[in-house]
């Protein structure tokens, strides 16, 4: 129906809409993003059991880790890149990081002073006693 | 076999439900009756029900949207009666039943009033002001609407069927919770909201998609009215904010169905955790629907003001800027929860800093309107009606915003004004204000102005006087949601207040008025030239009602208010009568899916209320089946020829000759 996608989408492609590849090159880009998955999911489980590494870094690793993971599915599997084409793909990641972050931040960040107005419960017991 | 369900469960004691669930239903059967023997039915089935043409649906959740005013309306004026006459006594309402009220106003005036409303009006004009042909996604377009269809019809169940939450609109536990509230209305809530809520989210996908992705040639961003703008920034607001309400719900609907504790309080559950999570959806929520009544008003006050919108720019960064920052306020409808002063304060800053932009746009309209040459025409009247009331609420909301003062007015009436003041001030006037200015547009026939200002005068003053008191009842020390009291300075403002809400009953009914003479009316106030406002964007450029391809050619835009380019060039050129080449245009054909996925919902929704888990099964396998059977259509679009296009474009090209042709004359 609509021949005013057609004139947009040269530069602009809606997620699930690939740029022209030849399907070896796609194979191989879907290969290497599943190398790398496997890989650092191997390491986080490996840096986890270990003690080959300092203790106290192996949270701090893990997340790196678990960071790195969503970047490779981001750029192997849902195709985000930083091309022209992409604008609305990085935008839409970004705003949705965002919200994330402060929703799930200003959550953690509330509900942690959930009750800095009360009385320290001991003290509260001492008054009732 | 019927899980809950049985003969008990319809109020037989209670006659205000049962009379007014006799009413509705007399109506709803007469009008069925009526359309049956009319033989009405077959064409409200292909032309509407199953309708995906991005205006009908618009209509339909108009439509929606108006009668459901009325039933959350009705439950106002029962409210204020109520707190009218009961002092030191029980009011002619008992308990139970005015907390189902209070209950199911808010929920209904939010949920299915103000979002059906500014959905229906971003489905009607945004494809026509982008200059394209349809939504991105027309059928799920249908399905969206029915599921918000489905959401009413089960909260409106409630009243003959059981009970309706009696927990407040946004059912705060524990109260909310199986210990406190065994009864189904809480399930009622929950559920209608989940259903209703899917709605929203595809609603708010399919709107964003046409914005970002169908614009008509040169139609850059910065060059998009000012409603497209307001509408991706809700609409964005809805992607991110409606997942919350429907993942908190859902941990709700858990703890009461499967025993879990996210907000029970014995066994780890965290009360406070449940008022985090909804108002952080919440507060977008009021952006939600403010925005898009911001870029009703940027159209409607450039128009009326014979101006291209003063600081288009400025309203863009203040529109995306208000996207961001709705994120960034929610504590400040729990300041009293017990945080400290660092939470508070940061909060409130925050609160108050998200006034800054909306205070941009107040002038930006103000600036519009000066030096303009200004018709108070109906709309017109409603968004400079808006600009004071809004102020005024916005004020109060900057007071609220100051931890302190909310400590003060936390829960009182006076916060009860306060919401009032911006969402009827803001969305509501919105609302009317682009009901008045594009029905025009919808139907090919002008609105009566008379009536019109009567309605706009009456709901204005009306208003006043009903929210005025409860600001003072607030300062006076009176909480909200009171079923009687004892204090006696309260009573007069209470009072005074039923008697505004009487004169803002005339004012709806002015408004029916209005819709009733102008349909009576319609040969005289027809709209021939489809541009009956002198309007400045590409939904002028069509025919009033625009065909069902909105427009024969996309529209070349080559900069801001491309309609009035189009028009001071055709007047320069005196339009060139060369004929223009037609082509087919093809159409996405109309499909029962929206309908048909309700349907089963209903049954499913229904069914989940009353534990009838057979019944839960079907409706859900019913629901499945009909997305599969849509997934595997082999047509679903339909060409209407070259022909029949330039058929319809010539006629309506006629009028506009005539129409510049006497313009020129003069």
């Amino acid at each position: 129906m609509s021949d005013q996608t057609h004139a947009r989408t040269e530069h602009d492609l809606a997620p699930g809409e690939e740029e022209q590849h030849s399907v070896g090159e796609r194979i191989v880009g879907y290969v290497v993003g599943l190398g790398l998955a496997l890989l650092l999911t191997a390491t986080s489980f490996f840096i986890a059991g270990t003690d080959l590494v300092w203790q106290p870094s192996i949270p701090v690793a893990l997340i790196v880790l678990a960071i790195a993971q969503m970047g490779v599915h981001l750029v192997f599997f849902l195709h985000i890149t930083t091309g022209p084409d992409n604008t609305n793909n990085v935008l839409a990641l970004a705003f949705g990081l965002l919200v994330v972050f402060l929703v799930v931040g200003g959550t953690v960040w509330i509900m942690a002073h959930l009750n800095q107005n009360m009385p320290p419960m001991d003290q509260f017991i001492r008054m009732h006693s | 076999m019927l899980g809950k369900l049985d003969w008990s469960v319809i109020p037989f004691g209670q006659p205000i439900p049962l009379i007014a669930g006799a009413v509705v239903l007399v109506g709803i059967l007469a009008v069925l009756i009526w359309v049956i023997v009319k033989g009405h039915l077959p064409y409200l089935w292909h032309e509407w029900i199953t309708s995906v043409d991005h205006k009908r649906i618009g209509v339909m959740y108009i439509l929606l949207a108006s009668v459901m005013l009325l039933r959350g309306g009705s439950d106002a004026i029962m409210m204020r009666i109520q707190q009218a006459i009961a002092y030191q006594s029980q009011g002619y309402l008992p308990p139970e039943h005015y907390n189902q009220i209070f209950s199911a106003h808010g929920t209904i005036m939010i949920f299915f009033v103000a979002m059906p409303f500014v959905i229906g009006l971003m489905n009607l004009v945004v494809p026509l002001q982008l200059g394209v042909r349809d939504v991105a996604f027309p059928t799920l377009n249908s399905v969206g609407f029915w599921l918000t269809a489905t959401g009413a019809l089960l909260v409106n169940l409630s009243l003959v069927i059981g009970e309706f939450a009696r927990t407040g609109w946004l059912a705060f536990p524990p109260l909310s919770e199986l210990s406190y509230s065994p009864g189904v209305g809480v399930d009622y809530y929950a559920w209608s909201l989940q259903i209703s809520g899917v709605g929203t989210l595809v609603a708010g996908i399919n709107l964003v998609t046409t914005v970002l992705k169908l614009r008509t040639k040169g139609m850059n961003y910065l060059r998009m009215p000012m409603f497209c703008w307001t509408t991706l920034a809700s609409n964005l607001l809805i992607v991110a904010a409606f997942p919350i309400l429907t993942a908190t719900l859902a941990m709700l609907l858990l703890d009461r169905y499967l025993g879990f504790h996210f907000f029970t309080n014995e066994a780890g559950g965290n009360v406070m955790m449940f008022m985090n999570l909804i108002w952080a959806w919440g507060h977008p929520e009021v952006y939600i629907l403010v925005l898009p009544a911001f870029g009703i008003f940027s159209e409607v006050v450039s128009t009326f003001s014979g101006k291209a919108l003063f600081g288009y720019r400025s309203m863009v960064l203040a529109t995306m800027a208000i996207c961001i920052i709705s994120f960034m306020v929610w504590l400040h409808h729990f300041f009293t929860m017990g945080a400290g002063p660092d939470v508070n304060a940061i909060f409130g800053i925050a609160s108050m800093i998200i006034a800054v932009p909306t205070g941009v746009k107040i002038y930006n309209w103000l600036f519009t309107m000066y030096g303009g040459r200004i018709r108070f025409a109906t709309p017109m009247l409603w968004a400079v009606g808006f600009m004071v009331t809004f102020i005024i609420g916005g004020l109060t909301g900057v007071l609220v915003a100051v931890p302190p003062a909310d400590f003060m007015l936390h829960n009182s009436m006076f916060l009860v004004a306060h919401f009032h003041n911006v969402i009827i001030g803001g969305v509501l006037f919105g609302a009317f204000a682009g009901f008045e200015y594009w029905f025009p547009k919808a139907f090919g026939f002008r609105l009566d102005e008379r009536w019109g200002k009567l309605a706009f005068w009456f709901t204005f003053s009306g208003f006043y006087v009903t929210f005025l008191p409860l600001y003072v009842a607030g300062m006076l020390g009176m909480t909200r949601r009171m079923q009687h009291y004892d204090v006696a300075e309260w009573r007069p403002w209470m009072i005074v207040a039923a008697i505004g809400m009487a004169v803002l009953s005339i004012g709806v009914i002015c408004q029916i008025m209005q819709l009733v003479v102008s349909i009576r009316n319609r040969e005289a106030l027809r709209d021939r030239t489809g541009d009956p406002w002198d309007g400045r964007s590409l939904e002028w450029a069509t025919s009033s009602p625009p065909p069902v391809f909105n427009f024969a050619f996309h529209p070349d835009v080559r900069g801001e208010d491309a309609y009035w380019d189009i028009k001071i060039h055709a007047q320069q050129q005196s339009l060139e009568h060369t004929a223009p080449e037609y082509h087919d245009i093809e159409m996405p054909r109309n499909s029962p899916t929206g309908f048909v996925c309700a349907f089963f919902a209903t049954i499913m929704g229904f069914a989940l209320i009353w534990h009838i888990w057979w019944m839960v099964i079907l409706g859900g396998i019913g629901a499945f089946a009909t997305f599969v059977v849509f997934a595997w259509r082999d047509h679903d679009e339909y060409v209407i020829p070259a022909d029949e296009v330039a058929r319809i474009d010539r006629i309506n090209l006629e009028e506009r000759r005539s129409l510049v042709s006497m313009a020129g004359a003069i």
